[in-house]
């Protein structure tokens, strides 16, 4: 335990289960136009946020999806997601 | 010595004898004993040397919170002998001593203390330079404790146990007994744990009232009775617990009994809600020699008689600043103990029972009086003090019982992220915030009472319950209510230190660190807690904070008179010391066998563990493959693949998946014919290679390299998260097993075992078909290159793999079939420049650096094919890495594979090279920066230990070996 | 023997022709050894509000370029700004291992520099350092990996570096403790030995650098957080922390983990990072039986034995941004299996003290030294991972000349932050990356 995570499909698990997958950046830009610092920010670039932020995360040991949450990184703990108007 | 054989407290078995083993005697202790009590009863005092000044260290808390009595054991160093149990034969050593711990000819060390304030190896040894490498050898020497061999060989098992409880209780004292019982009422699983090999806590020794006609030890037993008879409570006795993390995971470790299959069993517990009730350890009373053979705590000398039968020593003086420190001395006294006088440094509020007790006994009692001297090597001597230092006496006896207060072993508390504040009246450091679902119960929380004790445990324990969803408001309301009409947190005492200058005053046994070398620490500028530890080198022994956590900050607020309250310091685990064995439990290894594993072995083959699996590397002595290539190269050669990717894509948008993550435009991918290509990264570096097959509308089967199987699906999933596609990927890498059989006589062999027609002109290069091999096995086959020969890949179902395997062996004997293993084929497909991803690519080089870019379909831009932008913006970029192929200027001398290319500095490296059978020249493959990618172009190649010397070759045209590649298509 | 007495205008008399025991003649040697009442890097100095240079971050790299900004270029108007106290960060939690055996020729000559400079600097500060260059072992557990070995040896021999490859049984006989048996589950083929490489007292490189920049004028702030940094038109103009505002032209930010973080909360910039918490620990003191040190790429650990006797241990990083430095059961337990495995005997051997630190991450596992891009005057240090400590002289001195000249040296630009963008990985790890770095 220590960490755990909330799998869609098979519920709260033991966060070493997963597979981190990144920060949730949206998806894919198109390729017409790109410059080289789009192109960066997209695939390399981070926000490092100390606080909650929203990830993606696959169920390796499970059922194989891909999902987002909510984690805060100063406690490593999963978090609901915050208010709309935050 | 004779012990008390005849006391109701007893834990231990006077008519069972064990023997233990000391510089070559045997002293005979008895079942229950722990290897230091059993000496100490034979008459033992010094059981070892501190650290820095070996000084002589014996018996102070009987709990292991410091290094004190640390031995070698059967050749384990470092063994808590005083709270490790005594099994009959024990071999026990003194450790960190010249001579013995009597007469330790390093002893002198102590006098020099002046010359070693702290931190004073930061000043000294380094001028002149030239000392420094002699000063670390010695330092070496004299640092350490015990020693270990690097043979050594643990012996016992050790198993490892993971749990899931509801509820689980640290601490089986009064507080996490009932707890444990109140939180079982309810159904739940409780798991209790124990440090102990017996539950009890601190009533377990003590005579003293629970109710008029019950004395704390037998309430302890009844309790104890009754925890053991709940069946939803599992007991866990012998099992300190060493660790708390998010979400209440507990660990902690259990010392197999006599009747147990493990020497030491690892504990990890999955909890809901965990009641912490680890009572308190003592504060160490500072005042100079405070560490001497003969000075030890309350509940030390208590125990060794009530629990274990032995008297701590003849006389006694005490100073003592808690109750529990008057209730030991009247017990002590009716048990034998001679007191020549009592020192409390409180000058009001002790219980007036055992006031009057002591003066029924005549014990001399001295109210606002402390220790101020111990005096001996082992102590023979006391000198007590008033707390002001104004008058002083002297005091004979052989044994100083010496503490200033408890402290609440906060650990678990703190591990679990809690916050601990400094509470002034009872001078502990108490939880300020509490992580989720824990609960702190008993002495812990700063009450004494025993009926406070166990309320507090009740309370605790149905809250616990209440954190499972258990609707117990009520029942709380009451346990809150009962709870708060009993004696709540005693005022404890606050004496920091006694009134002296504290040169020898150890706030530190384990690193004999010193009031005095706190002090020069806080004067250098280190004036907090966290920065004094590491300066003075304070609590970072063996017994982490147990001597010193309570004492240092307390000191440190009132020597730098700093504003605000005195702060805590971390704690990290483990909570006890714990072996490495013990962690690693059952630790087993587990690889992934192909179906032909049993086979190749008895065939010769020469296994290596390659990523999960073990493979075949060769199959003889001879590491170049000689005879395994050539025969390849004439013959026909079988090679197990089975540790392919093998994967299944369908669903209404499977091949809009397949074209995100593959380079090439999957769209011309024709049913009968293997497509060849790569997934790239979104840096455009080649991730993962192989070939793609169509079995019908929108349903493909491909194969992965055996490193990225386990990745496939998650790769192809992410790629496409965002697009709702719909499309489904079977894993088929285990369901099937894939059988290479390569050679100009590999169709001769084929056609041996199937009707299906395999001629060239029905299969041809790149085809796919499936037919059925020895009258019905099903088997999809594919003609590909990799290894330059006629080559037939064939994907059979696991479980015909053996059968298959073995009729191809029979056909292909009459052309001299043969094993071949990974590197022969690592040769092979070198000399046909095929390049192995993670050999010919790296991260610096993109699919176009490596030569791929044939594979890659620039148009298909809707497609946002990953690494498709990337590669397109590093089009063109000069000093990328290249990969070319080169030939040595000496035929006979190949370079070792990582042998860089050079000039002024470097240029590239060799990635794979030999020296080739099939063409008899030294070739390979390297990657170089493309200005020097040129056919013609001169490499110099720089090999480790080449001393200066360098070695030549030229860029030569790809591929080496049959450059049209007639062979693969014959 | 006689003792004679020293005056304050140098004179000297003798003690009253008194018999003076050699333990008073020791004593008083030794006290005069620490000027009692001296803190080492001077009172706490009042925040002034403006100065030449800020220092973001009070750990190795910042406490660098601090000394060396006003040891070779007179800029001693420095101001360090540390949240907390110094070594606090990464520079108090590593395990204190130094080499320079990179993989490519940008990261060894940094390196070399930087490990050449350890007895250097214990003069100059004239501080015990105790480094102790006991050699490294890199230990190879497949073809691939010896393979592997061979182009960093290559790289670090045409560098000068001395650096080796041995076969297992050499491997043993400089460790004797050494499993090279074929049942564990990483059989060892040989190792890369690099002698020169050793292990340092990292707090004494904390403290020691602390010193010699207080003595040179530099304002060390501990307790004292950044909150903000200020830009106009593309220049730096000041930082604001929790006891006041600055007035600077020139900012550093060097604070470790903290650093990516810091960056983009105060400047919007983004950085291709991953911070990670990395986990440590030793065991109980024993007496030498490691005399180098040696780690394992395929088990994820190393071992050196420090110079209390300890076996400092670690490496395992959970693969996702936590920035709790908390431990994990499954890290202690996965630890004990490696060691358990390749160093056997320690299964006598108790762990005793756990500890975490920050590692932040890039994509090819070599650090970002970047100034004036995009803003004029910023200046950035930090995608050191777990390796930050092993370079610190040099990246000091080095930042340090940057800082002050506002050009950068030779020796920094392939460690810009553009090479990214510029689909110029540096190659200091061969693997590729998946989703994040180090994932």
């Amino acid at each position: 335990m220590a960490l755990t995570l909330t799998c869609p499909i098979c519920g709260k698990r033991n966060g070493y289960e997963f597979r981190y997958g990144g920060e949730d950046k949206g998806p894919r830009p198109a390729e017409e136009g790109l410059t080289p610092r789009d192109w960066c920010d997209y695939a390399h670039m981070n926000k490092c946020v100390a606080g909650v932020q929203k990830e993606w995360w696959f169920h390796r040991d499970g059922c194989g999806s891909w999902f987002t949450t909510y984690r805060d990184t100063v406690r490593n703990l999963e978090v609901d997601a915050p208010e709309a108007n935050k | 010595m004779t012990r008390l054989n005849q006391l109701p407290t007893l834990r231990v078995n006077p008519s069972e004898k064990v023997s233990v083993s000391y510089r070559g005697k045997t002293y005979q202790g008895v079942a229950g004993d722990t290897v230091a009590t059993a000496l100490f009863a034979n008459g033992v005092r010094i059981f070892g040397r501190s650290l820095k000044y070996h000084r002589p260290r014996g018996l102070y808390s009987l709990d292991g919170e410091c290094s004190n009595t640390f031995m070698d054991v059967d050749g384990v160093p470092n063994v808590r002998t005083e709270n490790t149990p005594l099994k009959d034969g024990m071999v026990v050593k003194e450790q960190n001593v010249k001579g013995s711990a009597e007469f330790d000819w390093m002893g002198f060390i102590d006098k020099l203390d002046f010359m070693m304030p702290a931190g004073f190896y930061y000043k000294t040894m380094h001028k002149p330079a030239a000392i420094w490498p002699h000063a670390i050898k010695q330092i070496r020497k004299a640092a350490g404790l015990g020693v270990i061999s690097p043979d050594y060989k643990m012996k016992g098992e050790y198993d490892e146990m993971f749990l899931t409880a509801d509820v689980t209780v640290i601490g089986g004292g009064a507080a996490g007994m009932t707890a444990a019982l109140a939180a079982a009422e309810s159904g739940l699983r409780v798991v209790l744990l124990e440090a102990r090999p017996h539950l009890g806590g601190c009533f377990d020794y003590r005579a003293s009232k629970y109710t008029d006609d019950t004395p704390l030890y037998a309430r302890a037993r009844d309790l104890a009775e009754q925890v053991e008879a709940t069946e939803n409570i599992r007991v866990f006795k012998h099992t300190p617990m060493v660790g708390a993390y998010n979400n209440n995971l507990i660990t902690g470790f259990q010392v197999g009994g006599k009747n147990d299959v493990f020497t030491e069993r690892y504990i990890e517990i999955r909890s809901t809600s965990v009641v912490v009730a680890t009572g308190c350890i003592e504060r160490p009373l500072l005042f100079d020699n405070n560490e001497r053979p003969g000075v030890m705590q309350v509940g030390c000398a208590h125990r060794l008689a009530r629990t274990y039968g032995i008297l701590p020593g003849r006389e006694a003086v005490f100073s003592v600043g808690h109750d529990l420190g008057l209730e030991a001395a009247i017990d002590l006294f009716d048990l034998g103990l001679k007191i020549a006088c009592v020192a409390d440094c409180r000058e009001d509020g002790h219980d007036p029972e055992l006031m009057l007790a002591l003066a029924e006994r005549q014990i001399p009692l001295l109210k606002g009086w402390v220790a101020a001297k111990a005096h001996g090597k082992t102590v023979n001597k006391v000198t007590l003090t008033t707390v002001n230092g104004m008058v002083k006496r002297v005091f004979s006896c052989d044994v100083l019982v010496a503490s200033a207060g408890l402290s609440p072993v906060t650990g678990p508390l703190v591990l679990a992220q809690g916050k601990m504040s400094y509470d002034s009246h009872t001078g502990y450091f108490l939880p300020s915030t509490l992580p989720e679902r824990m609960f702190p119960a008993g002495r812990m929380t700063g009450v004494n009472n025993p009926l406070s004790i166990e309320a507090s445990g009740r309370l605790a324990g149905l809250k616990a319950a209440a954190g499972c969803g258990k609707d117990l408001e009520t029942a709380i309301a009451d346990a809150q209510k009962a709870a708060t009409a009993l004696p709540g947190p005693e005022l404890g005492s606050k004496l920091v230190t006694a009134p002296v200058k504290g040169r020898k005053s150890f706030i530190c046994f384990d690193e004999d660190a010193t009031v005095k070398s706190v002090k020069q620490a806080i004067d250098k500028g280190f004036d907090v807690p966290e920065l004094i530890k590491r300066f003075a080198a304070v609590g970072l022994g063996p017994g982490q904070s147990g001597i010193p956590g309570h004492n240092l900050p307390l000191f440190v607020a009132k020597y730098t008179a700093a504003i605000g309250t005195p702060k805590s310091t971390t704690v990290r685990p483990p909570l006890v010391p714990t072996f490495i064995a013990t962690y690693a439990g059952a630790h087993h290894h587990m690889f992934k066998r192909t179906p032909l594993h049993v086979s190749q072995k008895a065939a010769g083959g020469v296994f290596r563990n390659i990523g999960v699996w073990q493979r075949a590397r060769y199959f003889s002595k001879d590491f170049d493959c000689r005879e395994e290539i050539l025969n390849v190269r004439n013959n026909v050669g079988l090679l197990d693949g089975s540790t392919l990717g093998k994967f299944r894509i369908h669903g209404p948008d499977a091949l809009k998946a397949l074209q995100r993550v593959y380079v090439s435009d999957m769209s011309k991918v024709k049913e009968g014919r293997v497509k060849y290509s790569a997934m790239c990264n979104d840096d455009g570096c080649v991730i993962d290679d192989g070939v793609v097959v169509k079995q019908g509308e929108n349903d493909y089967y491909f194969t992965t390299s055996t490193a990225r199987a386990g990745a496939t699906v998650e790769w192809l999933r992410y790629h496409t998260r965002y697009d709702g596609w719909s499309f489904h990927l079977v894993n088929l890498t285990d369901a099937l097993g894939v059988i290479n059989l390569s050679g100009p006589n590999a169709r001769k062999v084929l056609e041996k075992v199937t009707d299906a027609d395999v001629s060239n002109e029905a299969f041809p290069f790149s085809g796919c078909r499936e037919f059925t091999v020895g009258g019905g096995i099903p088997v999809r086959a594919m003609r590909l290159g990799f290894v330059g020969e006629l080559s037939y890949e064939l994907h059979v179902a696991s479980s015909y793999m053996q059968a298959v395997w073995d009729m191809l062996w029979e056909a292909g004997k009459e052309f001299n079939i043969a094993h071949f293993g990974v590197e022969a084929q690592n040769v092979l497909r070198m000399e046909k420049c095929h390049i192995i991803l993670g050999a010919e690519s790296e991260q610096r080089t993109n699919l176009l650096d490596v030569g791929l870019g044939f594979l890659w379909d620039r148009k298909k831009t809707d497609a946002k094919t990953v690494g498709a932008v990337a590669l397109r913006q590093a089009e063109g970029d000069s000093g990328r890495l290249t990969l070319v192929g080169f030939k040595m200027e000496n035929s006979e001398r190949a370079p070792r594979d990582g042998a860089i290319i050079v000039d002024t500095r470097v240029r590239g490296y060799v990635c794979t090279a030999r020296k080739s059978f099939s063409t008899n020249e030294a070739v390979g493959m390297a990657l170089v920066e493309s200005q020097l990618s040129d056919i013609g172009t001169r490499l110099e190649i720089f090999e480790d230990e080449c001393n200066g010397e360098r070695l030549y070759a030229k860029v030569v045209p790809m591929p080496f070996y049959d450059p049209d590649g007639k062979r693969m298509k014959m | 023997m006689y003792l004679r007495e020293k005056k304050t205008d140098g004179s000297s008399l003798p003690i009253e022709n008194h018999l003076i025991s050699t333990d008073l003649f020791f004593r008083r040697k030794g006290e005069r050894m620490f000027l009692k009442s001296k803190p080492l890097w001077g009172k706490r100095p009042r925040l002034k509000s403006s100065y030449d240079a800020v220092i973001i971050g009070g750990g190795l790299h910042g406490l660098a370029t601090a000394y060396y900004l006003a040891k070779e270029h007179g800029i001693t108007d420095v101001a360090i700004i540390e949240k907390r106290y110094i070594g606090f960060g990464g520079a108090g939690r590593n395990t204190a291992i130094v080499r320079a055996n990179q993989r490519t020729q940008y990261n060894v000559p940094l390196y070399k520099e930087a490990l050449d400079l350890w007895p250097v600097l214990t003069k100059e500060l004239n501080f015990n350092l105790m480094f102790n260059n006991c050699g490294n072992l890199n230990l190879m557990h497949s073809e691939a990996a010896m393979k592997a070995a061979r182009m960093t040896i290559a790289t670090a021999q045409f560098h000068g570096v001395e650096s080796h490859l041995i076969d297992a049984k050499e491997a043993k006989e400089l460790v004797p403790a050494l499993n090279i048996s074929e049942d564990i589950t990483f059989p060892i083929h040989g190792a890369m030995f690099h002698p020169p490489g050793g292990i340092v007292r990292h707090d004494a490189v904390v403290w020691g650098l602390a010193k010699g920049a207080a003595r040179l004028g530099v304002h060390i702030h501990q307790q004292t957080e950044a909150t903000a940094i200020h830009t106009e038109g593309g220049k730096i103009t000041g930082v604001t922390t929790s006891r006041g505002r600055i007035h600077t032209p020139r900012v550093l930010v060097a604070a470790g983990g903290y650093s990516a973080g810091i960056i983009n909360q105060m400047l919007g910039i983004k950085l291709p990072i991953s911070v990670l918490t990395i986990q440590a620990m030793v065991t109980q003191p024993l007496k030498p039986i490691l005399n180098h040190v040696v780690s394992s790429g395929a088990y994820h650990c190393y071992a050196n034995q420090t110079l209390k006797g300890e076996i400092a241990t670690g490496a395992h990083m959970d693969p996702w941004p936590n920035y709790t430095t908390q431990n994990t059961a499954h890290y202690i337990k996965h630890q004990a299996e490696a060691l358990s495995d390749w160093l056997p005997c320690l299964r006598g051997v108790k762990f005793m003290r756990i500890w975490g630190g920050l590692a932040d991450m890039t994509p090819d596992m070599a650090p970002i030294m970047d100034g004036n891009d995009p803003i004029e005057g910023f200046y950035m240090d930090c995608g050191w991972g777990y390796f930050g400590f092993k370079s610190c002289s040099a990246t000091g001195k080095y930042m340090a000349q940057f800082m002050a000249s506002g050009n950068c040296p030779d020796m920094l630009k392939p460690f810009n932050l553009r090479r990214y963008e510029n689909h110029q990985l540096m190659g200091e790890t061969a693997a590729l990356v998946n989703y994040t770095p180090d994932n």
